[in-house]
Parts: C-alpha cells; sequence; structure tokens
C-alpha cells in the first residue's frame, strides 16, 4: 500500500503526495503527524484523519471522481463535529443531539464526525458545523444556518405554531437545562462515576483531566449567574429549585404533547429536536441518582416519543451501537 | 437538603389539577385579606431607575391593578440592597416581603386571587413559556443594553446607576454591577453577541409575540393574565424611554395590534 511507505519518512514536498512532519514526541496515542493540508493528495487524506471539502478534493486534479462523484453542481458538505453517543442515544451531549434530530427531520446531509481521544479537531463550544468557509457553532444559529441552506423542518407550520415554537424553546432553557446540567455535570455521584469517564475516555490525555473539570466549571457558574442569589452564589438553596422547576416543566411539556405523535401534528419540528435533545439524555442515560429519570419515566408519553424517534430517525446508528 | 424529598404540588406527575372552588378562594380571602398598606418598593424613578428594572416595576404594578389590589409605590434608593433577592421590584405585604414578578403572583394565588385560574392547563402551559420567552429575550436584551452597550453604559447608565453615592461609591458600584453582568452574559451564551445579533433577537421575539396576539385585545380569552401584564411592562418601557440609540424602540412601532393592546395596557394603569 502507497501510504505505508510514506508515514514516518520525510519527502521532499511534490504535488499530490504526502509530506509528513513529525512534530514533537510521539509517546502515546498512536503517532502525532502535523501535515500540511494543501499537499494531501485526496485518496490519502482519510488515512490521515481529516476530510477534504469539496473544493479541496477538485483541487487535486488527479484524482477527480474517484469517489464516484462526477463533475457537475453540489450542495456545500456539511460536516457536524459533536460529542458521541452511548445508551442507545447517537450523541449524550444535550447540544449535539438538538442538531443531529433537526439535521434527520429535515433531511440535511451532515458528516457527523464525533469527537475521539485523537489530536485532530477541535472539542470546544462543540457542537460545530463548518461547511466551506463558514464555522457555525451554537445550536440555535446552526438551525438558522440549516434553515438558510432550505433545510427547513417547519415549513408547514402556521406563524402562530412558530411563535409557539419560540416560546417553549425559552421555557426548556429556562426550566429545564439547568437541572439537566446538575444531573451531568454537578451532582457529584453522577459526575464522577459517569460523565467524567465518559468524557474523558474520548479526549486525549492530558486535556482529559482538565476539560471535563472545566466543563463542569462552566455548567455550574450558568446554574449558579441565572438561578443564584448575589451576592453569596450558594448551591444548595437553588438545587432544590431547579429540580422543582425542571419537572414542572415536564409536566407542561407532558400536558402539551398529549396522545399526538409530535407537539405540531405527524411531522416533527424544531420543537421535537429540542424537547428530544434535553430530555432523551436523561431519559436513557444511566446515573446512580436518578430522581429527574424516575419523573420523566412516569410521563409515558415523553418517553414513547423519545423512543419513537430513536426508532424512526436514528435507526442505522441504533443497529450498530 | 435532598432536591428529590421536597414536595410540591406540582412535582406529581398527574396532568390535570382540580380547579379551585369558590368556597375556597373565598376562604382564602377571608382568612389573609389583602391589607390597605401593602406597598411596592422601587429605585428613585426620576434619577436612578434603570430601564429593565422599569419594566419589571411596571409589569408588577400592572398585574397588581389587574387583579384590583390596592398597592403603593414607594421609590428608594436603596431598593436594590432591600429585596430578598436583590432584584427589584418588591413588595411589602403584612408581615411578608416577596420580589420579582414570579413569586409574586404565587402569593397572590396564595392570598386567593388569581388571573389564570380560568385557563386550561394547554394554555397554563403556553403562557409559562410565553412568560420565559420574554424574560430569557426581552429582559436579556434590555440588560445587554444598558450595560454591556459601551455607548448606553457611559452615557446613561453608570451615571443612573450611581446617582445617589457620593464619589467614588457611585463609581465603584457601577462597574461592579456591570461586571456582574457581563458575567452573566458570558455565561448564558450572550458574550460574544453583537448589539445587531441582540436585536435581532428582540424583533423575533417581538414578532412571536405579535403572531401570538393576533386580533385579540389580551393573550388568552377575554381577560388579561399575568403575561399580559409582563408583556406591558416591558413594552411600555422600551417606547417611552430615551436611550442613546433609539434602535431598541425602532423595532416596535410596525406592530399596530401590539400599539392598541399597549394603549389597553396604560388605562390599567390610568397613565
Amino acid at each position: 500500500m502507497a501510504d505505508k511507505s510514506f508515514v514516518g519518512g520525510i519527502r521532499e514536498p511534490r504535488q499530490g503526495l504526502v509530506r509528513v512532519i513529525r512534530r514533537g514526541r510521539s509517546g502515546w496515542g498512536g503517532g502525532r503527524v502535523a501535515l500540511e493540508r494543501s499537499e494531501v493528495s485526496p485518496k490519502l487524506a482519510p488515512h490521515f484523519g481529516f476530510r477534504l471539502s469539496e473544493a479541496e478534493r477538485r483541487g487535486g486534479g488527479h484524482f477527480r471522481g474517484t469517489r464516484g462523484r462526477g463533475g457537475g453542481k453540489m450542495a456545500a458538505p456539511l460536516e457536524l463535529r459533536c460529542w458521541g453517543g452511548g445508551w442507545g442515544l447517537p450523541s449524550v451531549h444535550s447540544e449535539s443531539l438538538v442538531v443531529l434530530a433537526y439535521a434527520k427531520f429535515s433531511g440535511a446531509p451532515l458528516k457527523v464526525s464525533v469527537i475521539d481521544n485523537t489530536w485532530r479537531g477541535s472539542r470546544g463550544d462543540v457542537p460545530i458545523l463548518t461547511s466551506e468557509d463558514n464555522i457555525v457553532s451554537q445550536p440555535a444559529k446552526i438551525l438558522n444556518f440549516l434553515r438558510k441552506q432550505k433545510y427547513n423542518a417547519d415549513y408547514q407550520l402556521s406563524a402562530k405554531q412558530g411563535a409557539d415554537t419560540l416560546a417553549y424553546i425559552a421555557l426548556l432553557e429556562e426550566k429545564l437545562l439547568p437541572a439537566v446540567l446538575h444531573t451531568f455535570w454537578i451532582e457529584n455521584d453522577n459526575y464522577f462515576t459517569v460523565t467524567k469517564p465518559w468524557f474523558a475516555s474520548r479526549i486525549p490525555f492530558p486535556l482529559s483531566l482538565i476539560l471535563p473539570g472545566r466543563m463542569s466549571k462552566r455548567a455550574l457558574n450558568r446554574i449558579l449567574l441565572t438561578k443564584g442569589e448575589p451576592p453569596h452564589y450558594h448551591l444548595k438553596e437553588v438545587e432544590a429549585q431547579i429540580y422543582r422547576d425542571a419537572k414542572e416543566c415536564l409536566n407542561l411539556l407532558s400536558n402539551r404533547l398529549g396522545t399526538s405523535q409530535f407537539f405540531f401534528g405527524n411531522t416533527p419540528t424544531t420543537l421535537d429536536a429540542y424537547v428530544f435533545g434535553f430530555v432523551a439524555p436523561l431519559y436513557k442515560v444511566h446515573f446512580p441518582k436518578v430522581q429527574l429519570q424516575e419523573h420523566v419515566k412516569q410521563l409515558s408519553n415523553l418517553c414513547r416519543f423519545c423512543d419513537d424517534i430513536l426508532s424512526c430517525y436514528f435507526r442505522i446508528s441504533l443497529a450498530d451501537g | 437538603m435532598d432536591p428529590g424529598r421536597v414536595s410540591h404540588p406540582m412535582s406529581s406527575p398527574s396532568p390535570c389539577s382540580k380547579a379551585e372552588t369558590d368556597e375556597e378562594i373565598a376562604f382564602r380571602r377571608a382568612t389573609e385579606p389583602w391589607p390597605e398598606d401593602a406597598t411596592l418598593y422601587q429605585q428613585l424613578k426620576g434619577e436612578q431607575i434603570l430601564l429593565s428594572d422599569n419594566a419589571s416595576s411596571l409589569a408588577v404594578q400592572a398585574f397588581l391593578q389587574m387583579c384590583e389590589l390596592p398597592i403603593k409605590v414607594v421609590c428608594r434608593a436603596n431598593a436594590e440592597y432591600m429585596s430578598p433577592s436583590g432584584k427589584v421590584p418588591f413588595i411589602h405585604v403584612g408581615n411578608q416581603v416577596v420580589s420579582e414578578l414570579g413569586p409574586i403572583v404565587q402569593f397572590v394565588k396564595a392570598k386567593g386571587h388569581s388571573l389564570s385560574d380560568g385557563l386550561d392547563e394547554v394554555q397554563k402551559a403556553e403562557m409559562k413559556a410565553y412568560m420565559e420567552l420574554v424574560n430569557n429575550m426581552l429582559l436579556t436584551a434590555e440588560l445587554y443594553l444598558q450595560w454591556c452597550d459601551e455607548a448606553t453604559v457611559g452615557e446613561i447608565t453608570h451615571s443612573r446607576y450611581g446617582f445617589p453615592y457620593p464619589w467614588p461609591l457611585n463609581h465603584i458600584l457601577a462597574y461592579q454591577k456591570q461586571w456582574e453582568v457581563k458575567r452573566k452574559m458570558k455565561a448564558i451564551g450572550w458574550g460574544n453577541k453583537t448589539l445587531d445579533q441582540v436585536l435581532e433577537d428582540v424583533d423575533q421575539c417581538c414578532q412571536a409575540l405579535s403572531q401570538r396576539l393576533g386580533t385579540q385585545p389580551y393573550f388568552f380569552n377575554k381577560q388579561p393574565t399575568e403575561l399580559d401584564a409582563l408583556v406591558f411592562g416591558h413594552l411600555f418601557t422600551i417606547l417611552t424611554t430615551q436611550l442613546t440609540s433609539d434602535e431598541l424602540s425602532d423595532k416596535e412601532p410596525g406592530e399596530k395590534r401590539k400599539t392598541t393592546y399597549f394603549v389597553l395596557g396604560s388605562e390599567w394603569l390610568h397613565l
């Protein structure tokens, strides 16, 4: 195989070949190599751990059409970088799950690149959508971007339903999100037995020692600054309040959903993506401290809602693992 | 304190709660009547109060007027520090002190007065959702404009916030508050937003409210609810406050329905 001879070697850069530069020590992670993107041949790119955008692929010249795509106009490929899945979910991270669900509902062809413990790509401020020159980072902005690219899951909604969507999303972010963050990142039993090991296994050492702690601190900050009372921000006072709010919010969602399949009729929309993104991790991930999970399980229509979406839209990844 | 053990009426998963009977409501009103000397505290109206605080205060006043409960408004320079949660306005009723619209609504309900009893469960959920939308978007945008937009901060906010205090305390307190607000903005993800993006969000929020209001006089049925009070408080303040940039109030005039609504609301406060 041609690429074997390149690894570890240094060659004169020639068009279409790979120039490999070894930087730093390569003690862990199977060797760390830094590559000049412009010199990587399209055929070999995946072996070296990144994908070329469509423009780069075409610019490579020699290997045009290798992948069976001839010329002709094509939509800019959309690549999403997000945290991986577990416990039957495509992603364990709420915001990533929202974007994944919306992409499935609207039919956007996303290439999902899951964060793993190699050093490629960034892992801050995830989920991130890259498309040619655009880099978009928060779920609301990513969804807006997808809508502008004509991947719209809400085209059947009336204006009033669109307004309701906005209101319910605000409700979710105010009432449910603090409790989700608390369950994942702040509750000590959950954090040390489930969350931290899971995330640390997907972050390369030594970042795995730092990053989970930083994410936990950010979650704590967010809860205290929005729910706590100045000047002494104490967690104990707000814990009871946020769980109460979360249970109330779940009840309200359950009332709103009733017996219909999705929140607005028979096709899923943005609101369904958000509710799924926030509720499914609570429902599926196995935590030691489970009081909110038990509450979710008692609301059978929300459980049915999550299971339906998982089996209809994420069937392929479920079959894999 | 184990959060799971707190029992609260809303923590049970059954979706329907029985509507209160008239006897129960009358009983509550009789045992703890609303006193005549209830007072609402806010900052000094002319020189100190800021946009967001004014909006919140007006919302509470409108709500109490809608419930036909008498309230006296008292302006104190240290209202923010007197408040149990650090936020204005707060009301002093009998020997209890309650701050912010949410807890005040619940407190008033415990006394037997409520505006949203006639709503069914789905409508109540919608009402709560829209109140969160207003808090999330409008209130945060007001805070952003006051404290994170350099032009407004320099010209208006700093001098107003530090008005009652001597130098150098006025500067120190203003900078401290600005730092606190900026920290909060960063935590919720608004730290990197530009003014244009914030105004776009406000626009979206107003569109949503306008769609929901439609051609009705109030948001739900023919009776005003706490949502109407909240929206009125914010709209009125935004439309009538003079800031360095008029962009915020420019977002509003196109919405004819909301202007009519806001006229109706002014009647409530006899403005």
